[in-house]
């Protein structure tokens, strides 16, 4: 046993350890990577009544034209999971010989955190909810549109959207709404024509068999549609405070998982019914069991449009390594037809000219029973868009998510 | 015949209630991995549903199937780079980390040697955030990826050969080494030729535990992980568990049940030959190849 | 250890078992500075990114090095929400006490007697039934995870054995927020860990002292108790901190057998917060949380050990 510290020994120890530690702090700083953003502390926030024109900075310009593909490369995207075809991915790879690599994430807060740490990816799928943060960030490479010659097969709207005016960072990837996926087996009751289907989640006897989004905004915004508010963007205290009653209350009524992968679960049989992304509802189709048809799926979303409505988009980042690469990529997934294999490969839609909602009715591209799944283009005059929150507010929001999550209070 | 309170009251009755015990527990143990292997040779899609038997997920699959779907070489790769550089490293790290602080007395060992306890029970979560702290704020030459987890896994690691080896060397005790020097050898030289020797048995021992435990390391791997090609197969189960697993999981599970076993079974048949004339570990079989004894 | 050597002074120089002294901690060193480095320094950051500050834009953590500028804002909000009217981290820290000590207790319940027969009375089968023991450390928790989601999924065979091949009408959601299923999800992952310790301590047992008890009449139940069950506690704290505490940093099963917010262990809570913008902080509170809960017993494990280590000799 050694012998006790002498009081004398461990005031002098003491002594030292704190003299070193401002040392030893100071040395630390000048290797800290992180420096506090400068300038305001305030950032843009583009909202279809605000739309925004980003700034390219001088030190960032887009690459020059005509270069040529990078030889032999890895293109790198960074992804959702099952959210990118395997044969638009060959089909790429063989075009340019080059190796393409998708790694996953499962929400934006953890993708731009891994962004900000430095890993060179080339490609993004991001959401328009990001985009402040991304451009001032200083994460995204501006496009040459020379590239991309293929934004002509693209609906008019997305070459001049509110968050990118002059679509200068961004090309729109997917359109999606958000509503209720069900499957008549476990759920015969036809939730589309209750009054407010959203009631779905508070009632007993869908307990266990429920789950919603595990998305804070998506979530959240459901349960103030629910109560009738449709600034799903608010900021008022109250309305948060009756989310995070309602979620408690949801949890009691009837305890739902929380997930994205309703796509998997739901046909699986895990699930009854489902908070869902349109393209989750189609995508079931290809995760039922054998034996099982497609017709006892359904999904609902207010007819009226007035509802979420979304789009993905993907942008280029300037620590990828093959910037030109990026842009034909991008410029191959607006290709007509390699955004229909797309389609139905993941089940989410494109915004493309040749697929209206009477072509995929026509080519019976969508079964009848989930018609209500196609987005047209009218529900994004009408629907609800879930927008970029100021740090403020978005710590609020995340505060109640994060107590729901730990299936506290 | 003896009656039933003669049979409850003999000290020498075998133990059935606790064979019974045992042998549940194995199958409770085992049954559910052996299961899991089987449906890895499903000729259909399901995991749930036996649908026939076939190779399909090993090879058959032209897009799926581990020998065809790059995702997941990549994935096994990395883990048997992870396995093989971690425990090159962690191994003789520990191994004289145990021998110098066995033999120096004093408070600094005394610190190190807790120190090494603590790094044996704490959570792996809490070494896997601070690290991924580290990283991320401090501009070394490190980025997140391959270097990053071996950096990980050998803190994780390094106090399992230590133990071994302690306790080895507690069994061995001082009297050989005391005779080589009262012979005439150094400190070094008896170090050299009589105690690592009689080591072996414990540092192959713990270089084929440290193994098995790192290629299937589960938090650290993945907090620390850079993009996808630096995602091993424990994460990839479980990105993939979440999703829509196909058999093609189970089958790379499988495969990495057997390169575990092989490790194993390789280290178990050396560890017989190398103290084939060792009496202190004569009776103990695999006991003391798991490094209690 | 070494026979103190009074030795005459030499003109070669010190006498060579006074160099012993230099080798030891030459070869420590190397695995010291690993530590230090490694291990200690990351927890000093973590320590600076608690009590940091946070960036007002990307709202990630800033980490601020010199404990003289320590804000404590992040720690104290995590101490205020977690009893009270803002108790929001409470219940899943009351939870994971009550999910550790569940699944420690039933670990031990299920691992002493197979451990204890093991290593005492399966006489020829020791080694075959050994590996067996064994075998679970070299599959990966993935995997066995993995397999009882396999199993207890809607259609999978636990319900199908429970509806006996169609008797009964037995349909219960296994794998949604059901705390059962999370603990003995932990039981199952962690028992391997209790059971070799547990072993190699049985099997240190002498024999004949068991034996001298049941000689000298004790029946076999106050031959267990007053016996073989105070000779092995060191066995059992031991085995029981060695399962215990790194259960306390699971996330993954919670995740796994049931994605729901009613199971979250403080593991999760860490797992949520570390990426969450603005909420890095909180994840290292809750990280020196559990290292000081995980680190007093230990030190309270090796004081009993030092101190019985000082008994004995």
């Amino acid at each position: 046993m050694p012998e006790p510290t002498s009081r004398r020994q461990f005031l002098a120890r003491a002594a030292i350890l704190a003299a070193t530690a401002p040392t030893l702090g100071a040395f630390l700083q000048a290797c800290s990577k992180n420096a506090p953003s400068s300038s305001q502390p305030s950032m843009t926030l583009a909202a279809p009544d605000n739309p925004v024109k980003w700034p390219i900075p001088d030190d960032n310009k887009p690459i020059a034209d005509g270069l040529a593909p990078e030889k032999g490369a890895t293109l790198k995207i960074y992804n959702y999971a099952d959210y990118l075809s395997p044969q638009a991915i060959k089909a790429f790879e063989d075009q340019y010989q080059i190796k393409i690599e998708v790694s996953t994430f499962n929400d934006g807060d953890e993708a731009i955190t891994k962004l900000r740490s430095g890993v060179d990816y080339d490609i993004y799928n991001a959401n328009y909810t990001e985009i402040s943060r991304l451009v001032n960030g200083g994460l995204l490479r501006p496009l040459n549109h020379s590239y991309i010659p293929n934004i002509k097969n693209v609906w008019p709207s997305f070459t001049n959207p509110f968050y990118d005016q002059g679509w200068q960072y961004t090309v729109p990837y997917t359109i999606y709404t958000t509503g209720i996926g069900w499957r008549t087996d476990q759920v015969p009751a036809d939730v589309g024509a209750m009054k407010n289907p959203y009631d779905v989640f508070w009632d007993p006897q869908y307990k266990g068999k429920a789950a919603v989004l595990d998305d804070w905004h998506t979530t959240m915004a459901m349960v103030l549609l629910r109560q009738g508010i449709t600034d799903i963007n608010t900021s008022s205290d109250s309305n948060l405070k009756m989310i995070g009653e309602q979620l408690q209350a949801m949890v009691k009524a009837t305890s739902p998982k929380v997930t994205i992968t309703a796509y998997n679960d739901l046909p699986a049989g895990q699930l009854g019914i489902a908070q869902m992304w349109s393209g989750d509802i189609i995508n079931a189709q290809s995760y039922l069991p054998e034996g099982t048809g497609p017709e006892i799926l359904r999904y609902w979303f207010p007819a009226d449009g007035k509802g979420m409505v979304d789009n993905d988009m993907l942008v280029t980042l300037k620590g990828g390594k093959n910037p030109v690469l990026a842009h034909l990529f991008m410029n191959h997934m607006l290709d007509p037809e390699v955004a229909k294999e797309n389609f139905s490969a993941i089940g989410y839609q494109p915004p493309q000219n040749s697929i209206t909602p009477d072509s995929l009715v026509k080519e019976e591209f969508i079964p009848e029973n989930l018609r209500t799944a196609i987005v047209k283009p009218e529900y994004f005059d009408t629907g609800y868009r879930l927008l970029e929150l100021d740090p403020a507010n978005d710590a609020a929001w995340h505060t109640v998510w994060q107590t729901f999550k730990a299936g506290g209070s | 015949m003896r009656g039933p309170v003669a049979w409850w009251n003999d000290p020498w009755r075998p133990p059935r209630f606790l064979v019974g015990i045992t042998v549940g527990y194995l199958m409770w143990s085992l049954l559910p991995v052996a299961i899991a292997v089987l449906y890895s040779f499903n000729s259909g899609r399901s995991r749930t549903t036996w649908q026939g038997f076939s190779f399909r997920w090993y090879w058959g699959d032209k897009a799926l199937s581990v020998w065809h779907n790059d995702a997941l070489h990549t994935a096994l790769l990395q883990t048997l780079k992870l396995g093989v550089v971690t425990t090159l490293i962690t191994v003789p790290l520990g191994v004289l980390f145990a021998i110098g602080i066995d033999r120096w007395r004093g408070r600094l060992p005394a610190g190190a040697n807790f120190l090494m306890l603590i790094s044996f029970v704490l959570p792996e979560v809490l070494l896997a955030v601070a690290l991924l702290f580290v990283i991320t704020t401090i501009a070394l030459p490190i980025e997140l990826g391959t270097v990053a987890q071996v950096i990980g896994l050998i803190t994780f690691q390094v106090s399992y050969p230590a133990v071994l080896v302690r306790a080895r060397l507690a069994t061995i005790g001082p009297q050989y080494e005391e005779a080589a020097m009262d012979l005439g050898a150094s400190p070094l030289g008896a170090l050299r030729r009589i105690i690592l020797p009689m080591l072996m048995p414990a540092i192959f021992a713990s270089t084929v535990l440290v193994f098995a435990d790192v290629i299937d390391d589960f938090v650290l791997v993945r907090y620390l992980s850079g993009d996808a090609a630096t995602e091993p197969v424990s994460v990839k189960i479980y990105n993939t568990a979440r999703g829509a697993p196909t058999p093609a999981l189970n089958a790379l599970a499988t495969l990495l049940l057997l390169a575990a076993l092989t490790a194993v079974v390789i280290g178990f048949l050396v560890y017989r030959y190398l103290t084939r004339g060792d009496t202190t570990t004569a009776d103990r079989g695999i006991g003391a190849f798991a490094g209690e004894g | 250890m070494a026979v103190p050597v009074i030795a005459a002074p030499s003109q070669h120089g010190p006498p060579r078992r006074e160099r012993v002294s230099r080798l030891w901690p030459a070869l420590a060193a190397p695995g010291i500075l690993w530590l230090l480095l490694c291990f200690v320094f990351p927890l000093y950051v973590v320590l600076c990114i608690v009590f940091g500050q946070v960036d007002p834009l990307f709202r990630t953590p800033i980490p601020v090095w010199n404990p003289l500028q320590w804000d404590p804002t992040q720690f104290s909000y995590v101490l205020t929400h977690i009893a009270g009217a803002n108790g929001i981290f409470g219940p899943a820290l009351l939870r994971t006490a009550l999910f550790v000590v569940a699944a420690s207790s039933l670990c031990l319940l299920v691992a002493f007697p197979v451990a204890y027969y093991v290593a005492r009375l399966s006489g020829k089968r020791k080694g075959l039934l050994l590996a067996l023991l064994i075998a679970p450390f070299w599959i990966s928790y993935m995997m066995r995870m993995f397999a009882w989601v396999n199993l207890l999924q809607n259609d999978g065979i636990v319900n199908k054995v429970l509806t006996l091949g169609g008797l009964l009408n037995v349909h219960v959601d296994w794998l949604t927020g059901q705390p059962v299923v999370v603990i003995l999800g932990l039981v199952y992952g962690y028992v391997p860990y209790m059971i070799l310790p547990l072993y190699a301590g049985l099997d240190r047992l002498s024999q004949p002292m068991l034996e001298a008890s049941r000689d000298l009449g004790a029946d076999r139940f106050s031959s267990f108790w007053r016996v073989t069950l105070p000779l092995c506690r060191p066995t059992i704290l031991a085995a029981v901190l060695l399962t215990c505490l790194p259960m306390l940093g699971d996330y993954f099963t919670s995740d796994m057998l049931s994605a729901s917010p009613k199971t979250a262990m403080v593991g999760n809570l860490i797992n949520d917060s570390v990426h969450a913008p603005g909420r890095t902080g909180q994840a290292g509170a809750f990280v020196m949380l559990v290292f000081l809960v995980a680190l007093l017993p230990m030190l309270y494990y090796i004081r009993v050990t030092s101190r019985r280590d000082e008994v004995a000799s």
